[in-house]
């Protein structure tokens, strides 16, 4: 498996793709000038900006690298060379996944890094009302770094299923999309006004609430921007969901691919 | 211990609007350690269902394979055998030496006869001075010979290769040849698909002729090449004339004719066996005049 990992970091550092989206990481040093354009909270949008930039990146990662990632060597025949190695399935399809998913929290640590220093040269310049908590912003990136990883490994799912380019690309981006609102709709229909909804309607997405991954429990921004205390029990629940939903959807993904003919 | 041994080896596929394709009806083969044995049969016949059931790419409907005595259910079978697929395609941002240290990392080569090992298939192969060059940059010839150095590095028990020659010039079909030939001299067992007949000719101690997903026979290259001599061409300088004559002779007049010659004083210079070739012997089965 590790060596499966050594070559997937390899394989993404000389990709054009990561290459094309490592340009939008220079936007970062342009932040402090653009915050500006907020005359109150300009640390404030310096650290929304960040944040969202992060995680900007981070989705086209996840999309891009890990939708692609097992579809590419199925498509290109790489799999034919590879799995007829003295090696299972499930240390191939893992390998690629954590290998992956190690790129994803490095690039994460890396902006997080850069990200900070441009967050500090914006508090130094224009102090906020309120001290930047950094240990909330730290945090705020690596629970955003979990999230794309959980969607790296709901993409190596769909790519197991399909052969085809589109349901690794499109599932993947459909599942952020679901995953991102998944909270909100379930708030919605367990709430009084969604009691005129059909049963149906209500039993339906309460189900796909369980079923699809729900991001929105690793988004810290509000309380990174505007340092707000955070729960320790709250972050301790989701890595732990993140441990479990993550391991169901690669045991699943592994059952999957061992079952898998490379015709 | 046979190398491979195939028992009842089926497998089925799924075809368009709920039909059946029987890629592989039934197939029982044994090859032996020390053996080259030759897969031939024309396009879609079952050869690499075959070789992709026994590098475990595909799962068997039914019966079962070993090689090295390890069933191939198992990842660890693998372990004894070196794969070459039908027009291979390797991680082509990796450089040839790149990929071989990841091949041999896999098979738990020590690092030093791994950097021994790489050096020599690489430059066996002619690939010494393109090492530290990604695959995307290699001609079609020189990813198969990738390929081949894949094989090599590990130094398997059993090699499996499908269409060896695809791809390479004469020189390169040359020395896979060569190669294929010392690694039977030093007991490895060598089962490799091919249409060319002639490269069976040349280096198989086996053939095996699958058609439409059977194995219609199994035959030594050597009985095949003695048993189908159908006659001989005769080279032959008569008193009366001082120029060489040909004449062709059937198989079972030779005696008579020679006795006749011989007492006629005649000089014979050439005797000629005119066979039938693996080729013909291979059309022969495809046409189904040989059951």
């Amino acid at each position: 498996m590790f060596n499966i990992m050594s070559i997937t970091l390899k394989g993404i550092f000389r990709d054009r793709v990561f290459h094309g989206i490592l340009v939008v990481a220079f936007i970062l040093p342009l932040i402090p000038v653009i915050s500006t354009l907020s005359m109150r909270q300009v640390t404030e949008l310096s650290i929304t900006l960040s944040l969202s930039l992060i995680s900007f990146i981070l989705l086209l990662l996840a999309v891009f690298l890990g939708g692609t990632a097992l579809w590419k060597d199925i498509e290109r025949r790489y799999t034919y060379s590879v799995l007829s190695l003295p090696i299972t399935r499930s240390s191939y399809l893992l390998g690629r996944f954590f290998g992956n998913a190690l790129f994803m929290l490095i690039t994460a640590t890396l902006l997080g890094c850069v990200a900070a220093v441009v967050v500090w040269l914006v508090a130094s310049g224009s102090p906020p009302d309120r001290q930047v908590v950094w240990m909330n912003f730290f945090l705020a990136v690596f629970f955003d770094a979990m999230k794309y990883i959980l969607l790296v490994a709901v993409a190596v799912l769909f790519s197991t299923v399909s052969s085809s380019f589109f349901l690794p690309i499109f599932g993947t981006i459909s599942a952020f999309l679901v995953g991102s609102s998944s909270q909100q709709v379930y708030d919605y229909v367990n709430s009084q006004p969604a009691q005129t909804l059909s049963l149906l309607t209500r039993k339906t997405a309460s189900s796909l609430y369980y079923v699809l991954p729900n991001f929105s429990a690793f988004d810290l921004k509000v309380n990174a921007i505007y340092g707000l205390p955070l729960s320790l029990k709250g972050l301790f629940l989701t890595v732990v969901y993140g441990l479990v939903y993550g391991g169901i959807v690669l045991a699943l993904s592994s059952v999957i691919f061992a079952k898998k003919e490379m015709k | 211990m046979n190398a491979i041994e195939i028992t009842n080896l089926s497998k089925t596929y799924k075809g368009k609007k709920f039909s059946t394709v029987e890629a592989l009806k039934n197939l029982n083969l044994t090859v032996g350690q020390g053996e080259i044995f030759g897969f031939l049969g024309p396009n879609g016949a079952g050869k690499s269902t075959t070789i992709k059931a026994l590098v475990g790419l595909i799962a068997p409907t039914a019966g079962s394979a070993t090689v090295m005595g390890v069933d191939i259910s198992s990842h660890e079978a693998r372990r004894h055998v070196g794969y070459l697929p039908e027009n291979p395609a390797f991680y082509d941002y990796l450089t040839a030496e790149e990929y071989l240290a990841f091949v041999g990392k896999v098979f738990h080569l020590p690092e030093s006869l791994l950097r021994e090992q790489s050096e020599r298939v690489l430059k066996l192969l002619e690939l010494w001075e393109a090492r530290k060059r990604p695959i995307r940059g290699y001609s079609k010839g020189m990813v198969q010979r990738v390929g081949l150095a894949q094989v090599l590095i590990h130094d398997p028990d059993v090699y499996i290769l499908d269409e060896p020659m695809s791809g390479l010039d004469p020189v390169g079909r040359a020395l896979v040849k060569d190669i294929m030939l010392e690694l039977k001299a030093r007991g490895k067992c060598v089962f490799f698909s091919t249409h060319i007949t002639a490269d069976v000719e040349t280096v198989c101690d086996r053939v095996g002729i699958i058609l439409k997903g059977e194995l219609k026979s199994v035959e030594h290259v050597d009985k095949i090449m003695t048993e189908g001599v159908l006659g001989y061409n005769l080279r032959i300088r008569t008193r009366n004339q001082p120029e060489l004559v040909e004449r062709y002779v059937a198989k079972e007049d030779l005696e008579m004719v020679m006795q006749k010659l011989f007492t006629a004083g005649d000089e014979i210079s050439l005797i000629e066996p005119s066979r039938k070739s693996l080729e013909d012997f291979f059309l022969d089965i495809v046409k189904g005049k040989i059951c």
